[in-house]
């Protein structure tokens, strides 16, 4: 068919490799989107406080890891905090191994990123209740956390789901160009294999595929998170 | 009327946004018990007496007392969280939390703000339901019922907090004319209870018929306070001859 061969499927080491990668890619993605909605939230809830320097403190992260390329940033993280000073002694092997693996500044790195996008995702949607909400809930004796926790947050939340799934999805793709800085994952032993094999449009197609799946994976989840927060007069529900 | 004995007092309060000074100087004491309407044209400054009464609103001078409360002291939310145990609001947008539930949004702040039982505040908030009639929408959230209900469960949502006063900020003027008659009833029951009252309203008859006494505010300041009889059929100043003039 088309002259696609996929003998080399067969193999397996191939198959190995191609299952850690998927097992790295979900556990980078997983991470990485956790801590982007905790750094979301925070970033968020500091802008509440309507602070100068706190604001002004909060903007400068947004601007810097939102307008740069995440590769750019990658790369910074890898050469600044595996090379930089931070090194320790592997006791099993005795040599001098850096403090942070490859997976793990991939991991800051990328956290930071979505962290940056998902604060401005959440900003808007505590931004966008009506300033008479939150009126009520100061009239009903609320203090500034509990308001945020039991009523911004909560709203804020439904309004800006659509615009998290976003965020969430690009930044699971984007986990891809950790391969560039020897992250063991999906892209990384896509090409260890068609470098081997010579495969390539094989390769591919089978990697485009598993990211489909597995993005659809966490698009669907999201759906199903948007219905079960859907509430009445806002969004969908009814 | 003696100081001492009112509820609330406030002395000479000025407040400006920005360059613009909305209240000029307002004095006023409500007695225990007292329901007061205030009316005036738009942009008057009666919304803005109602939220500094309450503490939404900063003033930038004079003297608010609500019982012990020394209003124009407090600083923060946190302060000023035993007065809005005493004063709840009600507001012309009704302003249900809505991702709660009619009951929902009536228990929220007495358990999560002041701490109280839930199984004792579930009771409360059913009996409040059944005041305002509208027991069979417990379960509804306040994207599903209509305006005149949603400010019927913001009463009750006032309620709950067992105030000693209720602030209505202009609660029937977003509201269609056949759902306005349920509010003003509830509103008139509650008064009729003893319930001390402040009212911003653009109901003329209805200031008329159920409060004590009513304020006529124009341009920052109450230039007319006299009980309803006196203040509707004998105006004794020129604006509020002039303001009765237009919407009567």
């Amino acid at each position: 068919m088309l002259g696609l061969d996929y003998s080399w499927l067969a193999d397996p080491a191939y198959q190995r490799w191609l299952l850690i990668g998927v097992v790295n890619t979900l556990k980078l993605a997983a991470l990485s989107s956790s801590a982007a909605i905790v750094i979301g939230m925070l970033g968020a809830l500091g802008f509440t406080f309507r602070i100068f320097w706190l604001d002004a403190l909060i903007e400068l992260f947004v601007e810097v890891f939102r307008n740069t390329p995440p590769l750019l940033q990658m790369l910074f993280a890898y050469f600044t905090l595996s090379t930089l000073g931070l090194k320790v002694t592997d006791p099993s092997t005795g040599l001098s191994v850096p403090l942070l693996s490859a997976f793990a500044c991939a991991a800051i790195s990328l956290s930071l990123f979505g962290g940056a996008l998902a604060i401005e995702a959440f900003r808007s949607g505590i931004e966008t209740m009506p300033r008479s909400i939150v009126d009520a809930a100061r009239s009903l004796g609320y203090g500034r956390w509990a308001r945020f926790w039991r009523i911004e947050a909560p709203i804020a939340t439904r309004i800006c789901l659509p615009a998290l799934t976003n965020i969430l999805t690009n930044l699971f793709k984007t986990t891809s160009q950790a391969s560039v800085i020897t992250v063991p994952e999906l892209m990384y032993y896509a090409g260890q294999i068609y470098n081997d094999t010579f495969r390539t449009l094989e390769v591919m197609i089978l990697v485009l595929l598993i990211y489909v799946a597995l993005v659809s994976m966490l698009t669907f989840a999201m759906a199903r998170l948007e219905a079960f927060m859907a509430f009445p007069g806002y969004g969908r529900g009814l | 009327m003696s100081r001492i004995e009112a509820l609330i007092e406030l002395d000479n309060v000025r407040k400006s946004f920005g360059d613009f000074e909305v209240l000029k100087g307002i004095s006023m004491f409500v007695q225990k018990g007292e329901a007061v309407c205030i009316i005036g044209p738009s942009g008057s400054g009666k919304s803005t007496i109602l939220r500094c009464i309450n503490g939404l609103f900063p003033i930038d001078e004079g003297f608010i007392r609500v019982g012990e409360h020394r209003v124009h002291e407090l600083k923060s939310d946190k302060a000023m969280r035993a007065l809005r145990h005493q004063v709840a609001m009600v507001f012309q947008q009704y302003n249900l939390f809505p991702h709660r539930t009619a009951l929902q949004n009536i228990m929220m702040a007495p358990i999560q703000v002041l701490g109280h039982d839930r199984a004792e505040v579930e009771e409360r908030a059913r009996k409040l339901l059944k005041k305002v009639r509208l027991s069979e929408k417990a379960d509804s959230y306040p994207g599903q019922l209509s305006g005149g209900q949603q400010q019927r469960v913001a009463i009750a949502r006032a309620l709950a907090m067992q105030p000693e006063v209720i602030l209505f900020d202009e609660v029937t003027a977003a509201l269609d004319p056949e759902t306005v008659k349920d509010v003003l009833f509830a509103i008139r029951e509650l008064v009729e209870e003893g319930l001390t009252c402040i009212l911003v309203t653009h109901e003329m008859k209805f200031a008329r018929e159920v409060s004590q006494r009513v304020c006529f505010t124009d341009h920052g300041l109450i230039v007319e306070s006299a009980p309803p009889a006196e203040l509707f059929d004998n105006p004794q100043d020129p604006r509020t001859r002039e303001f009765l003039g237009q919407v009567l």
